[in-house]
């Protein structure tokens, strides 16, 4: 296999394994302003997924979204009710 | 075994790519929330730095701007989330 070809696919690995452990902790955290970070991680490496698959224009969409707009968004709802979620 | 200059650009964005997986260790270890977001905020400047290494790699000047754009983006958010943290204190235990 060429070395070059094993590199790509080695950061195209760890980007998806980096999505899918993130996305697992937006389940777990019951502390809702950590399961907010954990999305934030997560929708952080959804765009540099699409960045890898050469999609700039849907990446630069994800990154004013997911980033900016949801994060903040959130924070104000989780500000107006309680931080825990109950088990 | 003959190194290419893109292939040494994948290097270095592959070690940023395990600096990412380190961090969400963090991210999933740390028991308070600035703990969290601090492990985020690496998580953001590790991303801008891959994005504007396969920037380099592809060639292309506008993968560049998105690495732009992604790093005040991800400024706002940080500051979003330390401002609601350091308003409001209360007593946190585990995730």
């Amino acid at each position: 296999m060429d070395l070059s070809a094993f590199l790509y696919d080695a950061v195209h690995f760890i980007v998806l394994l980096g999505i899918i452990g993130s996305a697992f902790l937006v389940v777990k955290f019951k502390d809702l302003v950590s399961a907010t970070i954990a999305l934030a991680a997560c929708s952080l490496l959804v765009s540099l997924e699409f960045f890898i698959l050469q999609a700039p224009d849907v990446a630069i969409a994800e990154a004013a979204v997911g980033a900016g707009l949801t994060t903040a968004i959130l924070i104000f709802a989780i500000k107006g009710t309680r931080r825990r979620e109950e088990y | 075994m003959s190194f290419e200059h893109l292939d040494i650009i994948l290097i270095g964005v592959a070690i940023l790519g395990v600096g990412i997986l380190v961090s969400l260790l963090r991210l999933f270890l740390g028991p308070t929330s600035p703990d969290r977001v601090v492990a985020l905020d690496t998580i953001n400047t590790l991303v801008v730095g891959m994005m504007i290494g396969l920037g380099a790699y592809y060639e292309e000047v506008v993968f560049i701007d998105i690495g732009i754009v992604y790093a005040i983006l991800s400024f706002v958010t940080t500051l979003f989330i330390a401002r609601f943290i350091s308003t409001r204190k209360e007593k946190e235990v585990g995730p």
